[in-house]
């Protein structure tokens, strides 16, 4: 098999002839700070249409207090949404800064806000309309319903917000699959697309505005457009360039197994060290789902490899997969990668499967870039890739410590872990493993003084 | 990414600043369109000592003929009205909305609230140089026009 050259690097890398990869480009914080400085200035936009549309006579006209906050909350409200799309539509540029964990942790956070507001704007501008038309709540939301335009439709498409909203309160959304809440979620597509309509037919800022109702509907359709080219145009295409096939599934260690895939093309694929890839494997019966993980070497074309540790269906069903089975990807995303590191040298923390992105990071590092490693394990036979990573830290002239045993016996804490690498005021922390034990070395890192731009890291959830 | 949130604030104050200056000076004023600065909807009963701007015709018409015509149907953002217009001579006399239509009940009930208070004022001052109503800014741009185009017809200046 082609691939045991990456298994062995020390001796290919020693004549210097490496397969000529593609190296991702290096990325760019200024664009990632002129997208915070748009957003910014969006939400400044629409807080200020909504408040210069307003005079004070309308204020202090019946219901005129509600009505406002009405259109407020609505503008703001649907521009944070806007906002939360854009974040996962994973635009290159913006991703190889923030990393996707960090866009999706934006995501998450942004989350409460779109789907409050709505509500909020639904419950003022109806009690704002009842008031001015000094109608009874309940008659004015059947009001609403039936004679005004698109508001129906809007009412339907904030039910599905609020029910995705519901889903996703923590108490219910531990409950279900992981796969089964994404895919409801995606809902909120449709969601927002329903209520668009209603923006421009009613909204005091769009009628008579054919300047906001542009600068709007281009905004939109702009997203809309990044989010199929990004989502779906992009992977599609790369898939069908580079036509991943399965050629080997190999045992690394208990319930952890390499898939080797090959495919075309594969020195065109921009790629740094430590990035992954959604995989999707096309069986009946996973198809429909892709999971990301790690490539855990560098591509050695026409070869690939990722390593994956049995903890879910999905991961336990890539054991079994056959060779000859297609795989479509999408990717390479991730900012753990050379690229972000500050100081001049790297120290590595890996606990077990975590291993895979720090083997691939480590490749990228430059020969007498003298790494150190620390690799977790609970059980030696866990310390997946051992061997693998030993060759590539000899090479860089770097050291590897292997801490072994339960948590207590095998701890990193204020006084251990300078004393395995007493030149830390040198290196930026690279940690990738479960959530857990990369909070705990994050932590560990801000209480040793390490500032926070020098610590990278990537968590897998299981 | 250090210092995410002063990007941020720093982005919004620029975009609000920017939009909020395009209103005061780019966007038409009430006033681009015909109608001096513009009283509130929420002021109750009708406008108070409108300015006099009456032209020297307004004395001469208070005698000739009784004569009536309709404006045209004049469309704003949230519907479409014209205006009826009766002159004795150069004098308005009676103004009255035959045809009103909105996209909404909440515009309509806006409309009927607002429409007594223009024709006062038109009342007052006898031409379409009114100052409107603000809060319904639309209406009252609509509602002068159709006036103008009325008075256009009866060649009333």
């Amino acid at each position: 098999m082609g691939f045991d050259s990456v298994v062995a690097p020390g001796a290919r890398q020693g004549s210097k002839q490496r397969p000529a990869v593609r190296r991702s480009p290096r990325p760019r914080p200024v664009l990632a700070r002129a997208g915070l400085v748009a957003a910014g200035a969006g939400l400044g936009m629409v807080t200020a249409l909504a408040i210069t549309d307003e005079t004070g006579g309308e204020l202090r006209a019946p219901g005129g207090a509600a009505t406002f906050l009405g259109s407020l909350t609505g503008l703001v409200g649907m521009y944070l949404a806007l906002l939360m799309v854009l974040l996962v539509s994973r635009i290159p540029a913006i991703e190889r800064v923030l990393g996707q964990d960090g866009l999706l942790r934006w995501h998450r956070r942004l989350a409460p806000w779109p789907i409050s507001l709505l509500v909020a704007h639904a419950l003022f501008i109806t009690a704002g309309y009842a008031q001015a038309a000094r109608a009874g709540l309940w008659h004015q939301v059947a009001v609403l319903l039936t004679r005004y335009p698109d508001v129906l439709i809007a009412t339907v498409g904030l039910g599905i917000m609020c029910a995705i909203g519901i889903i996703s309160l923590r108490a219910i959304r531990r409950r279900l699959r992981r796969e089964t809440w994404w895919l409801v979620h995606l809902y909120m597509y449709l969601a927002l697309a329903l209520s668009f309509a209603h923006v421009l037919a009613l909204g005091p800022s769009f009628v008579g505005h054919p300047l906001t109702q542009i600068v709007w509907s281009v905004a939109w359709a702009g997203t809309a457009g990044l989010v199929l080219c990004y989502r779906f145009g992009l992977p599609v295409a790369r898939s069908l360039r580079h036509r991943l096939v399965v050629t080997e599934v190999r045992p690394e260690g208990p319930g952890v197994v390499s898939v080797i895939l090959s495919g075309r093309h594969l020195d065109k694929l921009a790629i740094a060290g430590g990035q992954f890839f959604f995989w999707r494997f096309l069986t009946p019966a996973m198809w429909w789902q892709a999971h990301p993980y790690t490539m855990s070497a560098l591509p050695q074309p026409p070869y690939v490899r990722l390593t994956v540790k049995a903890v879910g269906d999905h991961s336990a069903a890539v054991a079994k997969l056959r060779p000859g089975t297609r795989v479509a990807v999408e990717g390479p995303y991730g900012a753990f990668t050379k690229h972000v590191q500050q100081r001049p040298q790297a120290l590595l923390v890996a606990a077990g499967i975590g291993v895979t992105a720090l083997r691939s990071l480590l490749e990228d590092l430059p020969r007498n870039s003298a790494p150190v490693v620390l690799l977790r394990a609970s059980r030696p036979e866990d310390l997946v890739l051992r061997k693998e990573v030993a060759e590539l830290v000899r090479y860089r002239r770097g050291r590897l410590h292997e801490l072994i045993g339960t948590r207590e016996q095998a701890t990193l804490d204020e006084r251990s872990l300078p004393r395995l690498v007493p030149d830390l005021h040198r290196r930026d922390i690279y940690v990738c493993g479960p959530e857990g034990f990369v909070t705990s070395i994050v932590e560990l890192a801000a209480r040793l003084g390490v500032p926070a731009e020098a610590v990278h890291h990537e968590a897998y959830a299981l | 990414m250090k210092r995410a949130g002063w990007y941020i604030i720093a982005g919004a104050a620029a975009g609000f600043a920017g939009v909020a200056g395009f209103h005061g000076s780019g966007a038409p004023a009430p006033a681009a369109l015909g109608l001096g600065s513009p009283r509130s909807a929420g002021a109750s009963g009708a406008p108070s000592a409108p300015a006099p701007a009456v032209g020297p015709s307004a004395q001469q018409g208070a005698t000739g003929a009784v004569r009536k015509a309709t404006g045209t149907l004049e469309q704003y953002g949230y519907g479409e009205l014209s205006v009826a217009v009766t002159v004795r001579g150069n004098q308005i006399t009676e103004v009255s909305v035959p045809l009103l239509r909105t996209a909404e009940p909440y515009s309509q009930q806006l409309a009927l609230q607002v429409i007594p208070m223009l024709k006062a004022e038109v009342l007052a001052v006898h031409s379409a140089r009114i100052h409107g109503v603000s809060g319904a800014t639309y209406t009252s741009v609509a509602y002068a026009q159709s006036i103008q185009s009325a008075l256009d017809k009866l060649h009333v200046r």
